[in-house]
Formats: structure tokens, C-alpha cells, sequence
């Protein structure tokens, strides 16, 4: 038949060679070695302004207990506050766009907490609930909540027009076309939702700790603590901690996503 | 759940039962200030296992048409009925396939599933008709091969091809294609208006088909309606008196030549008169 299925992802021997390694690896690990050289040279020359390397490296194997303790409180604060925010985004998505109503109803308040600084509700939250995890969580859920309503509603509202009509001349209910069409097909949009959510996430969930630092755990605190203390290596080890955490989930995400998009990526499934 | 019959043989057309009875139709867009009437007093039937061509200058309502009679739209005058009844009771019986512009195949399901969606939605309707096997309507489209294979995988014609699969599967009673092809090259298209002239032919159905190729229209049609733009309005009808079944040879024969003349020029008429 003359047209015959397209290319499928060429797979050729040389994807796995040396050369290719170090072609994909190289000059990103070049830009890392050139940072952490003129980090060094500034550390060593100014231990007022900047920790070196290994100081930090010392200070996280010296007391890794600490470390991992707070590490797993911020991500108790993360995945719980993030995953509540994620989930009331993307349902306040579905309700809106199956009932203009809701949209009308509620979008100006959206507009208006959107438009507050997400730092000056902190304090005033912990005021109201304490020193304990809620307000915390209810800042993490926050900060990403908006991008994921925001992406969630516009993915419901990007239908194939064409397959909606097929949809309709076959009489499906909105649960159908909701089910079999709005949903999967929003899907690409929630992934960006997410891709912008997850580091808001841990910045939600660091700002939150400032604000009640001492009480509860959490890097976030440590930092406080640490930088009133003019404590450097423990400052940017805490530092760099939260900076794996916002990698780890931006990784895990994009694991996700090439396991339930891998159809919305041309270059995945070769056109 | 009723049985999944194997593809058959359809009996020939129903000579004079109707199928779709377009009366009257009137349709404008726009506000009240700057109101365009896009279809005026349009009537027209389909007679059951009839294949009707719709072909006109661009523009001139021949979608809007289409979606009237899909369901998608409501007309602002006259009605529309499809075997007696309101477009809207047979979408309830599943009574309509559609084959969109594009092929609109959901690039998350194989081929398979996809062709297979149109028997689970609104299951309701499914009962006392004769579903196809989606296996069997694919292999007779020739996409036998690529059952599992995603839509992304396939050529613009094979999309197509699972599109008007998708369209046959659940044995809807009328087609409304729009150009179904013209997102095809001319190579592709050919191929793919034989392959839909036989299985129409094996199966027929009424359908609505519209189009912008001439010689299009004739190979596949029972009849041409014309349509004149501002407003959209039909023309004229033109049966086209060639034997069935047919195939390629057609082409080549003098009464297709003449009758292709013959459309030619009537289009040619219906655009200048547009241009004054
Ligand atoms: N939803 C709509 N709103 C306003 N005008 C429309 C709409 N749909 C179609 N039209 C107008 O109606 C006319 C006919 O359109 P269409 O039926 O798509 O033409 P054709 O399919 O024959 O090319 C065009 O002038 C188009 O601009
Ligand atoms: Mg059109």
C-alpha cells in the first residue's frame, strides 16, 4: 500500500554511544563545574558571604538525622498541602466548566485572593490557626492551586471541535463527552498545571516556614534559624535541600507524564 | 447486548422510501443589526440507500447545511426530519454518522477503540440494530494491520479511512460526510473515494456528501445538488444516470466526460452569477 504506516522513532545504534553521552551530558555538566569553581573562589575569599562546598557537604554528613527530619517535614507539608490544592483546582475546573454558574459565581473571588501576596497571608494564617501544620498546608495548597484551576480550565475548554460534534450527533450524555473526550483530552494542560505547580509547591511550603519558624520543623525554618545565627554551611545545605526537593518532583513528574501522555508528544510516537 | 453481525452484503437501495427530508430550511447568523442569512429556502430529500452530493462555490452554506441536518445546529425556519422523525429523536437512536472535515480521531485510543466508540456511546440506543465487528470494518478499510496502532502513527488517508469506519460501525441510516478528502493529496484522495465507493456499494446507506471535486460527486453520487451562495440556496439537481456497481473505468468512459462537462459549466454559471 502506498501509504504505509509513517517512520516509527528510529531507534539507531548510535543513540547509545559514548559520543552521544557526552554530547547530551557534556555541556550542562560543564555549566555545573564552572558555577561550583567561582562558587569556591568567592567562598574562600569572602567566608562572610558564601559557605564553601565542602563546609556544606561537612555540615550535612555530620548531622544527616537533622537534615532527613526536616526534609520529611517539608514534604509532609508538600504532598499533603500541594495535593489538596491540586485536587480543589482541578475540580472547581470541572465544575466550572460544566456549570457556567459556578464560573460566574466564583471567579471574581478567585481573581481577588489570586491577586494577594501569598507571603502576606502566611503570617495572618498562622495568627488564626497556630503554629501547627494547617497553615502551612493551606499556603502550599494556595500557591498551587491557581495555576492548576487556571491550566485545568483552559484544557476542558480546548475540545477537538470536530470530535465533540462526532460526540454529539451520537447523542452522548455530558458524562460521556466528559468521560471519553473533555477529560483525557484536558490532559496535556493539567501536566503544565503541574509542571509550574510542583515548584511553587516547595516555595509555598518554605515561605510558610518562615513565617512560623522555631515551632515545627522544616527547612524552611532551618534556614530562618540558621541564617539569624549567621550559621552559612547549614543556611545553604537547608538551601540545597529544598532545591533537590523541587528537582525530585519535577523529575518524578516528568515520569509521569511520559507514562500517561507519551500520546500528546509527537516525537515520543513519531509522526 | 445485541449480536455483532459480519460485514454483508447491504440490500440495494430502497427505491422510493425517504431517508432525510430537508423542507424549506432557512438559516442566518449574526445579530439583529448585522444579520446574514446563509441558507434560504433550501428543501431537499435523500431517499433511503441514495448517495447525494453537495457541491457549490465556498461559502456557500454547504457545512451549515450539513450540521442542520447532523443535529449541531437548529435551523430558523422550516424543519428537517430523518425517516419521519426530528433530527433530534433519531441522534437519540444513534440514526446519524458523521465524518468530519478532519479525521477528529481521539489520539489517545488505538484504532481499534477508537472505531469501537461510537457502540459504547449511549449504549441505550445500541438495541435491535446491527452492529458491526470494529475488527471486521477496519480489515475491509484495509486497516487490518494497524488495529493498535495510535491515530499519530497513521498517514493523513488511513486517519480518514478509520474516520468513515468510525462512521459505519454502529449502522447509522444516514452519512453526512464533509469533505471528507480534502485534507488528502490527489493520489491519497483517489484511492480513498474508491475505497469508500465500495463499501458504500456494499453497504448502502443514504448519504450526504459534501464536496468540491467534480469528478468526485459523479463517481460516487446518485445525484448532485448544486448550490448558488448569498444566500446559500440550491441550484440545481442533477441525477447522475451511470450504472452501478462502478469503479475506476468510469472515468474514462464518454458519459462520465459528458456528464462532467455538463456540471462543470453549471458550476461555472452559479459563480458568475454570484460575481455580478
Ligand atoms: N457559526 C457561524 N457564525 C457566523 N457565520 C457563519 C457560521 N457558520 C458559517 N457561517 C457563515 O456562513 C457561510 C457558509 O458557511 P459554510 O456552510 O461553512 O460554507 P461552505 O461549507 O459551503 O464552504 C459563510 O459565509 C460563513 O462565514
Ligand atoms: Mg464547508
Amino acid at each position: 500500500m502506498s501509504d504505509t504506516v509513517a517512520t516509527a522513532p528510529r531507534r539507531n545504534a548510535s543513540g547509545f554511544t559514548m559520543a552521544r553521552i557526552v554530547f547530551d551530558w557534556g555541556p550542562p555538566a560543564l555549566t555545573f563545574v564552572i558555577v561550583a569553581v567561582l562558587w569556591q573562589l568567592v567562598a574562600i575569599n569572602n567566608p562572610y558571604v558564601l559557605p564553601t562546598l565542602d563546609a556544606i557537604g561537612n555540615s550535612l554528613a555530620s548531622d544527616p538525622g537533622m537534615y532527613w527530619a526536616n526534609l520529611l517535614v517539608t514534604c509532609q507539608e508538600v504532598v499533603i498541602g500541594a495535593g489538596a490544592g491540586i485536587i480543589c483546582g482541578f475540580l472547581l475546573a470541572v465544575a466550572m466548566s460544566e456549570l457556567p454558574i459556578v464560573e460566574k459565581a466564583v471567579m471574581p473571588l478567585i481573581v481577588v485572593i489570586m491577586v494577594t501576596p501569598v507571603v502576606a497571608i502566611a503570617p495572618a494564617l498562622v495568627v488564626a490557626f497556630g503554629f501547627g501544620m494547617l497553615p502551612k498546608y493551606i499556603v502550599t495548597g494556595l500557591v498551587v492551586f491557581f495555576p492548576m484551576l487556571v491550566n485545568s480550565l483552559a484544557g476542558l475548554r480546548d475540545v477537538d471541535q470536530k470530535a465533540l460534534d462526532v460526540f454529539k450527533t451520537l447523542h452522548a450524555s455530558r458524562w460521556e463527552i466528559f468521560r471519553d473526550l473533555r477529560l483525557p483530552g484536558c490532559m496535556p494542560f493539567v501536566f503544565a498545571g503541574l509542571r509550574i505547580a510542583m515548584p511553587l509547591a516547595v516555595v509555598g511550603a518554605a515561605v510558610a516556614e518562615f513565617v512560623a519558624a522555631g515551632q515545627q520543623a522544616g527547612l524552611g525554618s532551618l534556614v530562618t534559624i540558621a541564617a539569624a545565627q549567621a550559621n552559612l554551611p547549614v543556611t545553604w545545605a537547608s538551601i540545597a535541600l529544598l532545591c533537590l526537593l523541587g528537582v525530585l518532583l519535577v523529575s518524578l513528574l516528568a515520569l509521569l507524564r511520559k507514562r500517561i501522555l507519551w500520546w500528546s508528544d509527537e516525537d515520543v510516537i513519531g509522526r | 447486548m445485541p449480536a455483532v453481525s459480519h460485514l454483508q452484503s447491504a440490500p440495494a437501495a430502497y427505491p422510493d422510501e425517504i431517508g432525510v427530508e430537508v423542507s424549506n430550511v432557512t438559516k442566518s447568523f449574526g445579530g439583529d443589526t448585522s444579520r446574514v442569512t446563509v441558507l434560504n429556502g433550501v428543501s431537499l430529500t435523500i431517499k433511503k440507500g441514495e448517495f447525494v452530493s453537495l457541491i457549490g462555490p465556498s461559502g456557500c452554506g454547504k457545512s451549515t447545511l450539513l450540521k442542520l441536518v447532523a443535529g449541531l445546529s437548529e435551523a430558523n425556519g422550516g424543519s428537517v426530519s430523518i425517516n419521519g422523525k426530528s433530527v433530534r429523536e433519531a441522534a437519540k437512536d444513534k440514526a446519524i454518522g458523521l465524518v468530519p472535515q478532519s479525521p477528529a480521531l481521539l489520539p489517545w485510543r488505538t484504532i481499534l477503540d477508537n472505531v469501537s466508540l461510537p457502540i459504547s456511546i449511549n449504549p441505550g440506543a445500541n438495541a435491535g440494530r446491527k452492529l458491526r465487528d470494529p475488527k471486521e470494518i477496519l480489515q475491509s478499510f484495509g486497516l487490518g494491520h494497524a488495529l493498535d496502532r495510535y491515530p499519530a502513527q497513521l498517514s493523513g488517508g488511513m486517519q480518514q479511512r478509520a474516520a468513515i469506519a468510525r462512521a459505519f460501525v454502529f449502522d447509522p441510516e444516514i452519512l453526512l460526510m464533509d469533505e471528507p478528502f480534502s485534507a488528502l493529496d490527489e493520489m491519497n484522495r483517489d484511492q480513498q473515494r474508491m475505497g469508500l465507493l465500495d463499501f458504500w456499494q456494499s453497504n448502502r446507506k443514504s448519504v450526504l456528501f459534501v464536496t468540491h471535486s467534480v469528478p468526485e460527486a459523479i463517481i460516487l453520487s446518485d445525484r448532485i445538488v448544486l448550490m448558488a451562495s448569498h444566500p446559500g440556496r440550491i441550484a440545481e439537481i442533477i441525477d447522475v444516470d451511470l450504472p452501478r456497481p462502478r469503479n475506476e473505468a468510469l472515468y474514462a468512459s464518454d458519459a462520465f466526460r459528458d456528464l462532467e462537462g455538463y456540471v462543470r459549466s453549471a458550476l461555472r454559471k452559479v459563480m458568475e452569477a454570484a460575481r455580478v
